[in-house]
């Protein structure tokens, strides 16, 4: 759908109305595309993510006046559709400086000056208009020195419908790039033939032009345009990166700095933009650029008008922002600069933001740890406990406080929210209802709770999945629906909110839900069971998550959730995660993922065999017990296993599987801790318990590698390091090495199963 | 000692340089001062589970994970639990590990010029660790390739390196 031309989409938009919020979307999504594959001529394209813009209101219901503002977007969209028809008829050899051109401008400065867009200030003048000045570019020295004049009078308007957050965004993404293309064309100063070095650069315009004119900053993005069409030049060798191109985009990077710096200022003061001076003056030199003649004239132009004017301008507002200091001398009108230093006082550290490199990150949380052990070294030493100086013991409590409010700032840098995350769904549930033939209303609920970026990163695959599992095959058809007396539209919403220590995230979909009797069906044909007696609807549910327990024909005979749930239970233990399904036939069905906040904590438990400890990780750990002489029994002379509650597992010895000396040999001494899924359950040996521990969990070094059952280090309370059991492996190796194990696939399911 | 031969520079005298002597029983052994990060005392070790035996664990240095390799169990040397041991944390590209030797000397610097290959002992005795033996203050030292001897602690890890590693030996 993104192959739309201009009038495609249009015509689209005649056949809508605004309540089409899917199709209106795709319209978006449409026009958004548009700008940012430059298919649209330049004049058309500010218009065009307008309407786009217009558009995102209507959609996620923000315009207070849908009807009122849809009648704009087609206004809008019809003004970009006469704009880009004037701009291809009048001046298709672009740069070709013919007289055709000069025929040409009027034309195509009439439907921008009829736009809605509030180039206040600007509109009276005849070359003011930005978007308009491609075509007036020929009107050479004489307007140039005139628009120079009434340079500092140029204000725009931020538009009133600015995404705040997403332009703050912008300005901090424009920024890198510039910066990197400044470092870039340092470079091609050094060497003009550095293909990747222009190619940087480019980028760095494309991306501030493309994402400014969605912005709906016309004036940013017509000078990023411009620029970037000189790069382009020079990237497609049209042109050589002579001295004068490289004058002409370094003052282009400077002043688009310029322009950003009054965006920020606009938007966190009065919305209105102030157009650095000089602003026309470049525009026309990048428009007029001609790598023969004129060269002289434009580096002269641009050296008297606008370097001196942006260079100190620049230096000036970083000097402002980083000391947060008063009215350094600005430029603009002094009127507007005594405003503008006010505000800046204001405003200069609001939402500042800085890039740190995670390992960066990561040695800072590592070293906090440290910190918090040997604070609880010092605040339990005995000497402290027998101490008379009650000062003394003030002050360390003082200094424990300190650490731990230091520890939790420090985990909260890793933090991010799921909106992100979540924003992708939407897309996905569109794209999938559309396929489908499902009507789908999508909630999202909770998209601020703040988790691991990792796990944010991680967790984004395995809920595409559910997600379309959750609208193709739980959500029914709107027949269907409205037969068995519901609404057409099925819901699905998406949750996530805190629950003891832990994120959970839900997913809710009203659709038809999971029938217990025929997954039971499915499980004993598969042979992963062999009767259901004795299970739990939520264990019988759970074998929808069992490999191989779906086939791609037979997905739908069993309302839905079919292929590739054991990739998503997997990925989701891959992060610690643990998921739960609760259904009711007809009614729907929840899936609740569980999941640790963050993945460098690990709430483990601490346990004992001989003189070592392990970190269990307690998500994975069902229940431990000490059993009874009578549950324990052998098969065929060697293999150990214990019955619990009508449930056969193998016992797996730690000590065994680890070369433990020292360890307690008996079961009945010890204490056998049931782990693992399904027909994997495991009864591990251990001596003891020594008790729940949150820990930071580590990599054992990268010399080591991997060592087999073990997926880290941990520092405990003492400082030492404990071993992190990884209990799949662990498993794994019980299961596949010496004699003490039974093992058979689907015989040993039929013992775990058997009542 | 011969100032003059860290400046000394030409790639033959790859072996001269500043060495840092440790003993292993009354043994005295170099290790490249470059790759040294440094030496702390004995530290309580974690067993690891199903690794070479020569790998004692890991330790905790302040917060990172490290593993501690024996050089006496590497070297097929008696373990003499009574001795006042210490762990030198070398540094190579980027990885840490740890070894734990008897007890630090001191930092010589060694020139080519008093470098020997290491004569072969025939079978039975491993010389491939050594780069060559100094003989610097009338004493001999065993300069180690503290690099081969990780390497061929089957240290997965470090197998990409190899490559880049062998060139100094």
């Amino acid at each position: 759908m993104s192959n739309l031309t201009l009038d495609d989409a249009a015509t689209l938009l005649l056949q809508l109305d605004a309540g089409d919020t899917e199709d209106l979307s795709r319209l978006r999504e449409a026009l958004t595309t548009l700008v940012f594959e430059n298919t649209v001529p330049m004049t058309a394209q500010p218009h065009v993510a307008r309407a786009a813009r217009l558009l995102g209101t209507i959609i996620d219901g923000s315009a207070e006046d849908a009807s009122g503002v849809f009648t704009d977007v087609s206004r809008t969209l019809e003004a970009a559709v006469s704009a880009a028809d004037s701009a291809s008829f009048a001046a298709t050899p672009k740069r070709d400086e013919s007289a055709k051109k000069r025929g040409a401008a009027p034309v195509a400065s009439q439907p921008v000056a009829a736009v809605a867009e509030p180039i206040v200030a600007a509109v009276a003048e005849p070359v003011a208009a930005p978007v308009a000045e491609p075509d007036s570019a020929i009107i050479a020295e004489p307007a140039v020195d005139t628009t120079a004049a009434q340079n500092d009078e140029l204000i725009e308007e931020l538009p009133s419908d600015t995404d705040l957050d997403l332009l703050g965004d912008f300005l901090t993404e424009s920024n890198e790039c510039l910066v990197g293309a400044e470092a870039a064309l340092l470079e091609l100063e050094a060497n003009p033939a550095h293909e990747e070095a222009v190619n940087t650069v480019f980028r760095a315009f494309h991306t501030v032009k493309g994402t400014s004119a969605f912005l709906g900053l016309s004036r940013v993005a017509a000078f990023a345009h411009e620029a970037e069409s000189l790069l382009s030049r020079v990237r497609d060798k049209e042109i050589a990166y002579t001295q004068a191109c490289a004058e002409l985009s370094l003052a282009s990077a400077d002043m688009l700095k310029a322009l950003l710096g009054e965006v920020k200022d606009a938007a966190a003061g009065s919305g209105r933009i102030a157009i650095p001076a000089g602003y026309d003056v470049l525009l026309q030199a990048l428009i007029s650029y001609d790598p023969a003649a004129p060269t002289a004239q434009a580096v002269a132009a641009v050296r008297a008008h606008a370097a001196p004017d942006i260079a100190p301008r620049t230096v000036a507002a970083e000097i402002v922002d980083a000391a947060d200091a008063a009215a350094a001398p600005r430029s603009t009108t002094p009127s507007a600069a005594a405003e503008q230093s006010g505000r800046r006082r204001t405003d200069s550290t609001s939402d500042a933001t800085i890039r740190v490199r995670t390992d960066r990150l990561d040695r800072l949380i590592d070293m906090v740890g440290e910190l918090v052990i040997a604070q609880s070294m010092i605040s339990g030493d005995d000497e402290l406990d027998r101490t008379k100086q009650h000062e003394l013991v003030r002050k360390v409590t003082h200094a424990g406080k300190i650490v731990r409010e230091l520890q939790d700032l420090s985990m909260s840098m890793r933090m991010v929210e799921l909106r992100p995350t979540f924003q992708k769904l939407t897309r996905v549930v569109r794209d999938t209802a559309v396929k489908a033939g499902k009507e789908v209303a999508f909630t999202v609920l909770g998209d601020d709770v703040e988790i691991d970026r990792q796990l944010a990163d991680l967790l984004g695959d395995p809920l595409v999945h559910m997600v379309r599992n959750a609208v193709d095959h739980g959500v029914e058809g709107p027949a269907e629906r409205e037969a068995n007396g519901k609404p057409r539209t099925g819901s699905v919403r998406l949750q996530a909110y805190h629950a003891s220590g832990n994120v959970v995230v839900e997913l809710v979909d009203d659709g038809r839900g999971l029938h217990r009797e025929k997954i039971v069906a499915k499980a004993i044909e598969k042979g992963l069971i062999e009767t259901d007696k004795g299970m739990s609807d939520s264990e019988v549910f759970n074998l929808i998550f069992a490999p191989g327990f779906s086939t791609a024909e037979k997905i739908t005979d069993i309302s839905g959730r079919g292929v590739g749930m054991d990739v998503v239970r997997r990925n989701l233990e891959a992060i610690r995660g643990r998921i739960d399904i609760s259904s009711a036939p007809g009614k729907g069905t929840t899936f609740a993922i569980r999941l640790p906040l963050t993945l460098a904590v690990t709430d483990g438990m601490l346990v004992r065999v001989g003189q070592e400890r392990f970190v269990v990780p307690t998500t994975h750990i069902h229940m431990s017990f000490r059993p009874e002489p009578s549950m324990l029994s052998t098969v065929v002379g060697r293999g150990e296993v214990v019955l619990l509650r009508g449930e056969l597992m193998p016992i797996a010895r730690l000590h065994t599987l680890f070369d433990v000396p020292d360890a307690v040999q008996s079961p009945l001494e010890g204490l056998l801790m049931i782990v693992g899924e399904a027909e994997r359950r495991t009864a591990l040996l251990v001596d003891e318990l020594l008790g729940q521990q949150q820990v930071v969990a580590k990599t054992l070094g990268d010399a080591l590698g991997k060592v087999p059952g073990i997926s880290g280090g941990a520092i405990l309370g003492d400082g030492r390091v404990g071993l992190i059991l990884d209990v799949t492996e662990t498993v794994a190796l019980a299961q596949g090495h010496g004699p003490t194990h039974v093992r058979h696939g689907a015989e040993r399911a039929r013992h775990v199963y058997a009542a | 000692m011969t100032a003059s031969a860290p400046s000394n520079t030409l790639p033959t005298d790859k072996r001269a340089g500043k060495y840092l002597t440790f003993f292993l029983g009354d043994e005295e052994y170099g290790l490249e001062i470059l790759k040294v990060s440094e030496i702390i005392g004995m530290q309580p070790v974690t067993r690891v589970p199903r690794v070479p035996e020569f790998v004692r664990g890991v330790i905790n240095l302040r917060g990172k994970v490290i593993p501690i390799t024996d050089l006496r169990t590497k070297f097929d040397m008696p373990v003499d639990e009574g001795r006042d041991a210490c762990i030198i944390v070398v540094q190579m590209r980027g990885v840490q590990t740890g070894v734990v030797v008897d007890r630090v000397s001191e930092v010589v610097a060694i020139a080519e010029s008093e470098v020997e290959d290491a004569p072969s002992f025939g079978s039975g005795i491993r010389t491939e660790f050594l780069l060559g033996i100094g003989k610097t203050g009338g004493r001999v030292k065993l300069l180690v390739d503290i690099d081969k001897v990780l390497e061929s602690s089957e240290i997965a890890a470090l197998e990409s390196a190899v490559a880049s590693g062998s060139a100094a030996a």
